[in-house]
């Protein structure tokens, strides 16, 4: 770039208002060029004046309090000056000439005038009016001065104020009024009394039940409901009065058009004032999960476990003093809630929409941003609710079994609970020690097992699937060490478990190949071979380098069901597992090692037929 | 951020009674230095600091939008801009007026001086006389460009959110910018000529 830049263009560039191309060039240019780069200068000097307008602002309290004061005063009515004197010439004449035409049309006779549609004025609804306070009248008695008053406010605004008017002497129009556009004439959801959460975890569902005092006008009541940012099946809702039910109708629930996330309820109530309400619905995003913690004693004989139950909140909504229940079992469910939660009005079947990826996210990660910023309080709360460990209950229902935490938990959006689900000292256990190389290769992988029944000082309930970790007693003062840890599967009440804690480095266990043969050929008439034996000699050597006793389990394939065994020794016994496998089962002392070794026999095959099997 | 400044007005159109009193300190300090630089008066900010607040406590039920920093900012402009035509047709005499200023129907010119660190008086009153040069140069520019510029500049909005409180493209936005600049560098230009 030879040619200098302008003033304008290096105001540009200061200020970010040319494409970032330009501003590459500029920005080039100036590296090479003493003159604008001089002009740069001064044009940042002469704009760093501008900072001198820059002061910290404070809002004194005063003004808030006035401004607080002004807001929450009504609204002044605005008087809307005619400024224009030509304007008001012209509605003159308009008037003028509008007199005329109705003079000259009454003239007219009125069998002769065609039928014109027209919207009913003013005038018309006070005729109307006057027609419905003659039927009226023989049945409800009312003072003339506010029938007269009545009639003045009845012209301007219409039918609606009759309603009401109705409504003020106990007679409650069949009809119900249109459901609002606005907010005005509605009441909205006062805070929860009491709120139940049940949680299907399997199916990322949540019964939510709350329980709030509504305050109903008698007549027709509208309620709004509503769920932005939240994971809530607006189909799913569902209102019951908890008192007075023979008086309150719930007749309806709408979705307006043009108002998102936002229900409304019409009630019809032959009652005033507070009455308890349930609200039901369906919400995803809470889950729980049960994870556990398994103590071995010095001897590995014994195990303390403790199981937990984590629950978090990703709905959107926060949970105060929910009652929370745990439910273990699969849930069949025809849709994901959380996609009903995210259908668009009028709320069809998630099929018929885009996934929509922005509302998943502000439900998802942006509700994470202001956690820490709003939930201190209840932090507070649940840092005291900890202290005292709550106790689970647990009952079955139907094909799922239900656990009901102890007492009230609080749950904001965001956070994570735990809470101890059960607690088992003692618990026999068997430290076993597996070699199958079918199964895990070439490696010793470690075992305990148990059972969930009461020899095992458990077996009250199924114990949830989730992630166990096993930690060991060690020394003299009882230091605390890892040992492993696993996933476990749904465990039934008397059903053993067997928990996989990985590879075992301490004890070691190596199958040599000691010999092979084959064996008792057969012919046909063409003397091709039409069946064999194979001869193979095993040694297993096991060493146990622990300082305890170790039971060690080993099992081998031979890839046929035709197949024989001979023990080379009678210290170790073996049983069949399956048709192919067979599995010994030996003991080991402390710091020790073992050898053992079999023949096995396989056939193939004619000999499969008149083999020794 | 914006989550809760939606929880915020859905709170306050649910009937929270303290919500609102939360949006206003929440965005107090930024409106009424907005609106001060607009209009150059504390007072007259101050008014249209409580007109704004008072129309977004009756027109909280129509947010609808993400970004309530920008709607809130969208009010604040109309009513400086709606007010200061008002008020240019109709002068006020503030009776806290200095006399000394009979031409600025503004600022108290101590409080720059009290704000300044430089001890020395000759030095304030160059930095006094400044800056009074700077506020009127964006006193002077039209409403549209001076809004800009300072949502721009002073409360650092994208050219993107600028345009979005000002219910126009970017690329006028950055028009509107630049005339500002333009302007601004021709005036502080001449300030500088008479300074030397």
């Amino acid at each position: 770039m030879k040619r200098h830049i302008k003033e304008k263009e290096l105001i540009k560039y200061q200020f970010n208002l040319v494409s970032e191309t330009r501003a590459e060039e500029i920005s080039e240019h100036l590296k090479s060029c003493a003159a604008c780069t001089k002009l740069a200068e001064q044009l940042k000097q002469k704009f760093s004046t501008l900072d001198l307008l820059r002061e910290d602002i404070s809002v004194p309290d005063e003004l808030i309090k006035e401004t607080l004061k002004q807001a929450e005063s009504p609204a002044k009515t605005r008087i809307i000056p005619f400024r224009m004197p030509a304007l008001i010439s012209a509605v003159a004449a308009a008037l003028f000439i509008g007199l005329a035409l109705l003079i000259s049309d009454s003239s007219v006779n009125k069998k002769q005038r065609p039928e014109i549609a027209k919207k009913p004025t003013a005038s018309d609804y006070e005729n109307r009016f006057v027609e419905n306070e003659k039927i009226t009248r023989n049945n409800v008695e009312y003072d003339s001065k506010e029938s007269a008053a009545r009639k003045l406010v009845y012209s301007r605004s219409g039918q609606k104020l009759a309603a009401s008017d109705k409504i003020r002497k106990g007679v409650i129009p069949e009809k119900p009024p249109f459901a609002p556009a606005s907010a005005i004439e509605l009441v909205t959801l006062p805070r929860r009394e009491n709120v139940q959460i049940t949680i299907y975890n399997s199916a990322d569902l949540t019964l939510v039940r709350e329980r709030r005092n509504l305050t109903l006008k008698k007549g027709w009541n509208w309620l709004q409901f509503m769920w932005a940012n939240t994971l809530i099946d607006p189909t799913s809702l569902v209102l019951e009065p908890l008192e007075q039910a023979d008086k309150i109708d719930i007749k309806q629930l709408v979705f307006p058009a043009r108002l998102k996330d936002i229900g409304r309820w019409l009630i019809r109530s032959e009652t005033i004032g507070q009455v308890p309400f349930e609200i039901t619905y369906f919400t995803s995003g809470l889950d729980w999960r049960a994870f556990y913690m398994g103590t071995l004693t010095e001897d590995e004989r014994r195990m303390r476990l403790e199981g937990y139950v984590r629950v978090g909140n990703h709905s959107g909504e926060d949970y105060e003093n929910a009652q929370t229940r745990l439910i273990v079992g699969e849930v069949h469910l025809l849709d994901k809630i959380a996609e009903l939660a995210r259908r668009q009005y009028p709320y069809n079947r998630p099929g018929w929409l885009l996934s929509d990826e922005k509302s998943e996210s502000v439900v998802g990660d942006k509700l994470l941003e202001d956690e820490s910023q709003e939930l201190n309080g209840v932090l507070f709360d649940m840092e005291l609710g900890m202290l005292k460990p709550k106790e689970i209950k647990k009952e079955g229902l139907s094909e799922y079994f239900l656990y009901t935490i102890e007492g009230r938990e609080t749950i904001p959006q965001s956070w994570g609970k735990r809470l101890i689900s059960f607690a088992a000292d003692d618990i026999e256990v068997d430290s076993l020690y597996k070699y199958d190389e079918e199964h895990w290769g070439p490696r010793t992988i470690r075992f305990i097992a148990f059972a969930n029944d009461k020899k095992h000082k458990l077996g009250d309930t199924p114990i949830p699937n989730g992630d166990v970790k096993i930690y060991g007693r060690a020394g003299e003062q009882d230091y605390l060490s890892y040992v492993g840890g696993t996933n476990v599967k749904y465990i039934p009440v008397d059903e053993e478990v067997e928990l996989n804690l990985g590879t075992a480095r301490e004890v070691i266990v190596e199958p040599v190949l000691m010999n092979f043969e084959t064996d008792n050929f057969t012919f046909d008439s063409n003397n091709v071979i039409t069946g064999w034996d194979e001869v193979r000699t095993w040694k297993i050597n096991v060493t146990n380098t622990r300082q305890l006793p170790v039971d060690v389990e080993v099992t081998r394939g031979f890839e046929t069901s035709y197949w024989t065994l001979d023990m080379d020794g009678q210290d170790v016994s073996y049983e069949k597992h399956d048709a192919t496998h067979a599995r010994f089962k030996t003991k080991l002392e402390p710091r020790s090692k073992r050898s053992f070794g079999y023949t096995v026999r396989t056939y193939h095959g004619k000999r499969q037929e008149t083999g020794k099997i | 951020m914006e989550t809760i400044d939606k929880k915020l007005i859905d709170a306050h159109c649910q009937g929270s009674p303290t919500a609102f009193e939360q949006i206003v300190r929440r965005y107090g300090a930024n409106i009424l230095g907005y609106l001060k630089r607009m209009c150059g008066s504390r007072e007259l900010a101050e008014d249209f600091f409580q007109e704004t607040f008072k129309r977004v406590h009756e027109k909280a039920h129509t947010f609808r939008g993400e970004n309530f920093k920008s709607w809130l900012y969208t009010i604040a402009t109309r009513v400086a801009i709606n007010g200061l035509r008002q008020h240019k047709r109709l002068k006020f005499i503030s009776l806290n007026q200095k006399a000394e200023y009979p031409n600025i129907d503004c600022e108290e010119p101590n409080t720059a001086a009290i704000i300044d660190n430089s001890n020395n008086p000759s030095d304030r009153a160059v930095v006094d006389e400044q800056k009074e040069h700077v506020r009127q140069a964006v006193k002077s520019l039209p409403d549209r460009q001076r809004a800009t510029l300072i949502l721009a500049y002073y409360e650092q909005l994208t050219y993107p959110q600028v345009a979005q409180v000002m219910g126009c493209s970017v690329g006028t936005v950055k028009t509107q910018m630049y005339r500002a600049l333009k302007t601004l560098a021709q005036k502080l230009g001449e300030f500088d000529r008479e300074a030397k």
